[in-house]
């Protein structure tokens, strides 16, 4: 997407006002969006984005900027820009030569190329089967988006590599209504790839749990509020470990020591039952990269094994700032953004036990079927996040829905918390925001026990 | 004003006629910023940044399309405009999106342009912030946050009707924060200022808020589990009242997606409470002169009395409900029409601030888990919160580690105490007197 003598001219003048490394980050996304509302297409919408990132490195200062334009004079002008503080003469010859990389390609799932028109077809299969469960449903919202994502790279040390990334990403959601009470039951899967992975999905099972959510939820009472055992089942429940831990494992906390980890690696932080990796080399999920944005092949992260911290996740500045190696995972929303340590697949690994092993040993307590979002403040460590389809557990059998419940508490705690780890890993597409946007990832996790969590509801 | 910018836009337009269109507006964002943060005493990064994005929405047959670009070349505007095209031969027939007007020629520059401040007097404000953090407190381990940034943007809305519409805003702004921590205890917090030169920054009060919280909360503990009156602060009240501001949109009205669709002219709050959209409400720091359709804002009622007044409106969704637009069209270059509002204002109520904070209550200061812990379509919310139990005005125990939840649809109805004196956000963009809500669940220890 830009040519090699620009990259390299743009780069030789950075090395010149003395910086000590420099790398450019050329994309150009393809963006397609499809909504449905009311069982009519609301908006068709298309799209291309196209920026140049150019980073600079001063020792541990980073210095960042992106423009649309691939003109020479802008790049160049860009970079002396970001060099005007800090700026030192050097007189060196330009020897830069670039290697081009390729690659090891993390599979994908492939663009079937069809028609907006077929596209159209499968919207309203999906609206007219939802519709069809229940006549207290009363509205029905899809939407598809469809980014191809191109990338190059070029740095001071003479990596050139590019990728290609297509994301494609699903959403139903059914809003059931009866009198003044409505409730939503939603599914928003995602995966590397094109429309083939819409073809692959099964509209009945997507209609039925739908709408069989929104229903539950619509009857639900209000959760009890307390501090009490709690199951997660598999899947999105994998959000817990992102909030409660993984943030805190990203060097860009580490590095400002606004992690409560930051300093226990090698030390039991989590119960001796729960091992958790960070992988973004699974073929055809949602936060697989081939390589991250910093042109490293991606890799397979061990966090946690038997409890014990093993890794953080580490990109350029991290390195430099940490001594913990690279690990991949150098991630941003887009060229508007520095890349920064950034979470990819991150999921609990699968233990020996069934859920309904799980809800028998627990007695009392929520099982929390399924999450919705949460967040964290890495540098406390508390975290919150919202269960979206609950049930109380009465002697280890399912009794009555609830709804309105929040899990919160303190990473440190909830990691030693979680006793029981179940066999069913199973993941879930989301965006997760943080310094560098909102990026893909996928979380997972089995069902898990939490033997105590503070549960947020009614009093 | 740039007149090549304007010029593309116009360009667009043509290309958008030429493939057919009957009606087509075109908004074109340009912006530029520059932002610093600091780590032990250094800057540790620096950004500086220059973007432009052109939309182009069409109308044609009585369908609609959008497409947007991020290349201005002649080659990328007819290229937008073709996508734009096709996107609108494969939607379907929307009766009500068919409107566009001639507002003429309306221009509203900033009056606050880049101040002299040089870079240098950029860097020594940020590490100012951080240093005089790291004197006041010798507990305060690190300062996470820490920085400045300056933002300078303008936007042009042109259609096929004659309307070109120019807005232009600059402002700069400053955060830092205290993480404390002794033993196993920690206290965090963070506070920013806004302005339009480096000496309206704030500093002090950066400072000030973020070291007195981080140090109240790090002896803070949770509250018995129960029910307790609750003052939120008026930048955590903006917070909850932004996150379910559906319940005013006429589009979610017209999509089914707003729950209080079929509630215009009924009681959805306590009678004293008032809102009112006002767009250049005198003390607010963003003013908004036109809508995205090029109409001239103006104010509006949303609740009277606790009764729901009007809806947000564009072109679209009054012509749908049978009334005038509000001129409230709310679109960005790469987005559909929308709807949205401008300076929320809670009118004054009766009671002294003094009474409303008689005898004991939780005044919320923090909330967290906003985006996951609301269910916008049913009302029901539940927050992690942090604040302090007071009495009569006095804080008596800094308070974290507990959830405040409720439905947001019931919570208005039990409005009844309002204070007579109206408060602003931390960056004037939401105003309201203290609000008193009785008897909420508050879920501890």
């Amino acid at each position: 997407m830009l040519q090699k003598e620009i990259a390299n001219e743009v780069i030789f003048e950075a090395l010149s006002l003395g910086a000590d490394f420099c790398d450019l980050f050329i994309e150009k996304n393809q963006l397609q969006n499809i909504s449905m509302n009311s069982s009519k297409i609301k908006d068709i919408k298309t799209g291309v984005d196209f920026g140049i990132g150019v980073r600079l490195i001063y020792g541990d200062k980073a210095l960042y900027g992106y423009t649309n334009s691939s003109e020479k004079i802008d790049l160049i002008n860009l970079t002396r820009k970001l060099a005007e503080q800090y700026k030192s003469k050097v007189n060196i010859e330009n020897t830069l030569k670039f290697n081009t990389k390729i690659p090891k390609e993390i599979a994908f799932l492939q663009d079937s190329e069809k028609k907006l028109s077929e596209k159209i077809l499968k919207f309203r299969e999906l609206d007219s089967k939802i519709r069809q469960e229940s006549n207290l449903i009363n509205q029905v919202n899809i939407n598809l988006t469809q980014r191809k994502q191109a990338i190059e790279i070029f740095d001071s040390e003479g990596l050139h590599i590019e990728d290609f990334r297509p994301y494609c990403r699903f959403s139903a959601t059914a809003i059931a209504k009866d009198g003044s009470e409505q409730a939503t039951g939603s599914w928003s899967p995602g995966a590397r790839g094109g429309y083939e992975f819409v073809e692959g999905l099964d509209l009945d099972w997507i209609s039925n749990y739908t709408v069989s959510q929104a229903l539950t939820t619509l009857k639900a009472k209000p959760c009890p509020a307390g501090n009490m055992p709690v199951v997660i089942d598999n899947g999105f429940g994998g959000v817990i470990f992102h909030e409660a831990c993984g943030h805190s494992l990203e060097t860009t906390s580490v590095e400002k020591k606004a992690s409560v980890f930051w300093d226990k690696k090698g030390e039991l932080i989590a119960n001796e039952a729960l091992s958790a990796v960070d992988d973004g080399t699974i073929d055809n999920l949602w936060g697989s990269i081939s390589i991250d944005d910093e042109g490293m092949e991606t890799q397979k992260t061990q966090l946690i094994k038997d409890g014990i911290l093993t890794n953080f996740l580490s990109d350029r500045m991290g390195e430099i700032k940490t001594n913990h190696p690279r690990t991949g995972s150098a991630r941003r929303e887009s060229y508007k953004y520095a890349p920064a340590s950034r979470m990819r697949n991150t999921f609990i690994e699968p233990g020996k036990y069934s859920l309904e092993e799980l809800l028998e040993s627990m007695g009392d307590g929520l099982y929390a079927k399924s999450m919705g979002g949460g967040s964290v403040n890495p540098g406390t460590g508390e975290f919150n996040f919202a269960v979206q389809e609950g049930y109380l557990v009465k002697n280890g059998k399912l009794t009555d829905a609830v709804k309105g419940a929040t899990l919160i508490g303190k990473g440190e705690e909830i990691m030693k918390n979680i006793s029981m780890v179940g066999n069913n890993l199973d993941y879930a597409a989301g965006v997760c925001g943080s310094v560098s946007g909102g990026v893909p990832v996928t979380v997972g996790q089995p069902a898990l026990k939490v033997d105590e969590i503070l549960v947020g509801g009614k009093a | 004003m740039k007149t090549d910018l304007k010029n593309k836009c116009e360009k667009l337009l043509g290309y958008a006629k030429k493939y057919g269109a009957t009606n087509s507006d075109v908004i074109l964002s340009r912006g530029d910023s520059f932002s610093l943060t600091s780590q032990n005493g250094d800057i540790d990064k620096y950004k500086v940044s220059g973007s432009q994005v052109v939309g182009v929405r069409v109308i044609k047959d009585s369908k609609v399309g959008i497409s947007y670009s991020e290349s201005m070349d002649d080659e990328s505007l007819e290229f937008t405009a073709k996508s734009a095209l096709e996107n609108a031969e494969n939607s379907e027939e929307n009766l009500f999106e068919s409107e566009m007007f001639n507002c003429g020629d309306q221009i509203f520059k900033s009056e606050f342009e880049k101040d002299s401040s040089s870079t240098q007097d950029k860097i020594d404000l940020c590490l100012k912030l951080e240093s005089e953090v790291k004197k006041r407190d010798s507990r305060i381990d690190v300062v996470p946050y820490n920085g400045y940034s300056e933002s300078n943007g303008e936007s042009y809305y042109l259609n096929s009707k004659g309307t070109f519409s120019y807005n232009s805003e600059y402002y700069q702004s400053c955060y830092t924060s205290a993480l404390l921590k002794v033993g196993d205890k920690n206290g965090m917090h963070y506070h920013g200022s806004i302005g339009r030169n480096l000496k309206d920054l704030d500093l002090d009060s950066c400072i000030d808020e973020s070291i007195v919280h981080a140090s109240q909360w790090l002896e803070a503990s949770p509250l018995k589990t129960g029910n307790y009156d609750i003052i939120f602060t008026t930048d955590s009240l903006s917070q909850i009242l932004g996150l379910f501001s559906n319940i005013f949109s006429g589009k979610g009205a017209m999509e089914k997606n707003n729950p209080f669709a079929e509630k215009l002219n009924t009681k959805i709050a306590g009678e004293a409470l008032s809102i009112m959209d006002i767009p250049d409400y005198e003390n607010a720091f963003f003013k908004s002169y036109v809508d995205s359709e090029g109409l001239k804002h103006k104010k509006l009622s949303l609740i009277k009395d606790g009764v729901l007044s009007s809806f947000y409106h564009n072109s679209v969704t009054a012509k749908y409900f049978g009334v005038e637009s509000t001129a409230h069209a709310s679109r960005g270059a790469k987005s559909s029409l929308g709807v949205g509002g401008t300076t929320k204002v809670v009118l004054a109520g009766k009671d002294s601030d003094s009474s409303v904070k008689a005898s004991e209550y939780f005044e919320v200061h923090t909330l967290q888990g906003l985006h996951s812990g609301a269910n916008v379509v049913s009302g029901d919310f539940s927050f992690a919160a942090s604040g302090y139990l007071c009495k009569d005005g006095v804080r008596n125990q800094p308070v974290k580690g507990v959830t405040v939840s409720g439905n947001f649809h019931k919570l208005l109805l039990d409005i009844n105490i309002l204070g007579d004196k109206i408060h602003s956000t931390s960056d004037n963009s939401f105003f309201s007197p203290l609000i008193r809500f009785e008897k909420m669940s508050v879920a501890g220890v």
